[in-house]
C-alpha cells in the first residue's frame, strides 16, 4: 500500500515534522473558526454605538432617512420608557414608525410634539408641517452635514467615561444623567420598583469567574418587562445553557449589550478579572 | 291674538316635551359618551398594569385575577385604530407576560 510504503519510506523527524504541522493546521482551524464566534468589535467611535438608520420610506422621494442616537436619547430617557410605554419594538422595522403616526403623538411624536418639556425646554416637534425643511433634516439627517443639533464629544464631555465612550451606568449613579421614566398621557403611574437580589451566573470556563448580575443596575433603566419574559423567558433555573455564543448572535444579554448597552468584548464588566480587553476607569 | 299666544306657547313646550322624551328612549352615542367608553378600558388598562414593580409580592391568585383582567382588556384593544391597537397590544403583551412569567416562577418555587 502507498501509505505504507510512505510511513515506511519516512525518517523519524520527518514524521514529528508532519505530526506539528498537522497540529499546527488544527490549531489554526480551531483558531479560525473560533474567530466566527468572537464578539465583533464595536464601532471605532463611541458616537456611532447603538446609531440606528430608520427608513420607512423616507428616502423615497421623502426627507431622507433618520439618524437615530442612542446615546442622546438614553442620557435623557429610561429604555423602559421607549421600549415599553411608547412602543419603540427591539426589532428593525416592527414599530411601523411614519410621519402620520408621530403627528398623531405616536412613535417620536410621544415627546416631539412641540409643547412637552425637558430641562424646561420644549422638545420640537416631530414631522410639523411648520418649518419644514430645517426641522425635517435634524432627524431626516443621513448623509447631510450640520444639520444635527448635538454632537457626542461636546455633549458627552462631562459624563464619567469608561474605556468606549461614556460609562452610563457612572452617569446615573453620580446623578450626572437622570434619565426620565414617565411621560404624562403616556406612561402608567406605578410604585418605585422593590430591586431583587442580585445573584451570580456560573461560567462554564474556568478562565473566567461567575458573573455578578445585579438586579438593581440593569432594573434602574429597564423595569421588569424589558427582559421578562421576552428575553429571557425560563422560569427554572438550569433550562437554559447561556453562552457568549448566544450572547453575540444577538440572544439573552446580547439583545441590549453589544448594541446599545456597553460592548460584549469588554469582558471585566460582567466577569470579574476576566482578561482584559478593557477595563472600567 | 292672545289664544294664538297661548296656542304657539302650548306647541313650543309639546315640542320641547317630544324631544325629550325621544331622547330618553333613543339615548344615540354623543362624542363625550364615545370618550368616557373610551377612557374605561383606558382606565382598566392603568389600573392593571401599573402593578408590574410590584409582581413579586403578588400571591399566586393575585396574579391570576391580574392576568384574567389582562385578557379581558384584548378585545377592547382590538377595536382601537391600527397605531393604538400596536402600541397597546404590545404594552399589554409584556404586561401580561411578565405576571404570567412570575406566576409561573412562584409556581416552579414550590415544586
Amino acid at each position: 500500500m502507498p501509505m505504507c510504503s510512505i510511513r515506511s519510506g519516512m525518517k523519524r523527524n520527518e514524521c514529528g515534522l508532519l505530526l506539528v504541522l498537522a497540529c499546527g493546521v488544527l490549531f489554526l482551524g480551531n483558531v479560525a473558526s473560533a474567530q466566527i464566534y468572537l464578539p465583533a468589535a464595536p464601532p471605532e467611535q463611541p458616537s456611532d454605538y447603538g446609531k440606528v438608520i430608520l427608513d420607512n420610506s423616507s428616502s423615497a422621494g421623502g426627507p431622507g432617512a433618520v439618524v437615530f442616537d442612542h446615546w442622546l436619547h438614553r442620557s435623557k430617557f429610561t429604555c423602559r420608557l421607549c421600549h415599553v410605554d411608547i412602543g419603540f419594538a427591539m426589532q428593525a422595522k416592527a414599530t411601523g414608525i411614519t410621519a402620520e403616526t408621530n403627528r398623531r403623538g405616536f412613535h417620536c411624536g410621544a415627546c416631539h410634539d412641540g409643547k412637552k418639556l425637558h430641562g424646561g425646554r420644549i422638545i420640537f416637534a416631530s414631522c410639523s408641517d411648520a418649518g419644514k425643511d430645517e426641522r425635517c433634516a435634524r432627524c431626516h439627517s443621513l448623509g447631510k452635514t450640520g444639520v444635527r443639533k448635538y454632537a457626542y464629544r461636546s455633549y458627552t464631555a462631562k459624563l464619567p467615561k469608561g474605556v468606549y465612550g461614556v460609562d452610563w451606568e457612572a452617569a446615573e449613579e453620580s446623578g450626572a444623567i437622570q434619565p426620565v421614566d414617565f411621560l404624562e398621557g403616556v406612561s402608567v403611574k406605578r410604585t418605585p420598583l422593590q430591586s431583587r437580589e442580585d445573584f451570580s451566573v456560573k461560567a462554564h470556563y474556568s478562565w473566567v469567574r461567575d458573573i455578578g448580575f445585579s438586579h438593581k443596575k440593569h432594573s434602574v433603566w429597564n423595569g421588569c418587562e424589558v427582559c421578562h419574559p421576552d428575553i429571557f423567558p425560563t422560569t427554572k433555573k438550569g433550562t437554559i445553557h447561556y453562552s457568549m455564543f448566544l450572547n453575540i448572535a444577538g440572544r439573552y444579554c446580547g439583545a441590549c449589550h453589544g448594541k446599545v448597552a456597553f460592548p460584549l468584548n469588554n469582558c471585566q464588566r460582567c466577569h470579574p478579572y476576566a482578561p482584559i480587553w478593557a477595563t472600567r476607569n | 291674538m292672545f289664544k294664538t299666544e297661548i296656542i304657539t306657547v302650548l306647541l313650543f313646550i309639546g315640542l320641547a316635551g317630544l324631544c325629550g322624551a325621544s331622547a330618553i328612549r333613543d339615548p344615540s352615542p354623543s362624542a363625550p359618551q364615545a370618550a368616557a367608553a373610551k377612557e374605561a378600558w383606558q382606565k382598566e388598562f392603568d389600573e392593571v398594569c401599573s402593578k408590574t414593580q410590584d409582581a413579586m409580592t403578588f400571591s399566586p391568585e393575585e396574579l391570576a385575577a391580574l392576568i384574567q383582567r389582562c385578557d379581558a382588556l384584548l378585545p377592547q384593544i382590538e377595536k382601537l385604530d391600527d397605531t393604538r391597537k400596536k402600541v397597546y397590544m404590545g404594552r399589554l403583551r409584556m404586561c401580561r407576560g411578565l405576571y404570567a412569567y412570575v406566576l409561573d416562577s412562584k409556581r416552579n418555587e414550590k415544586k
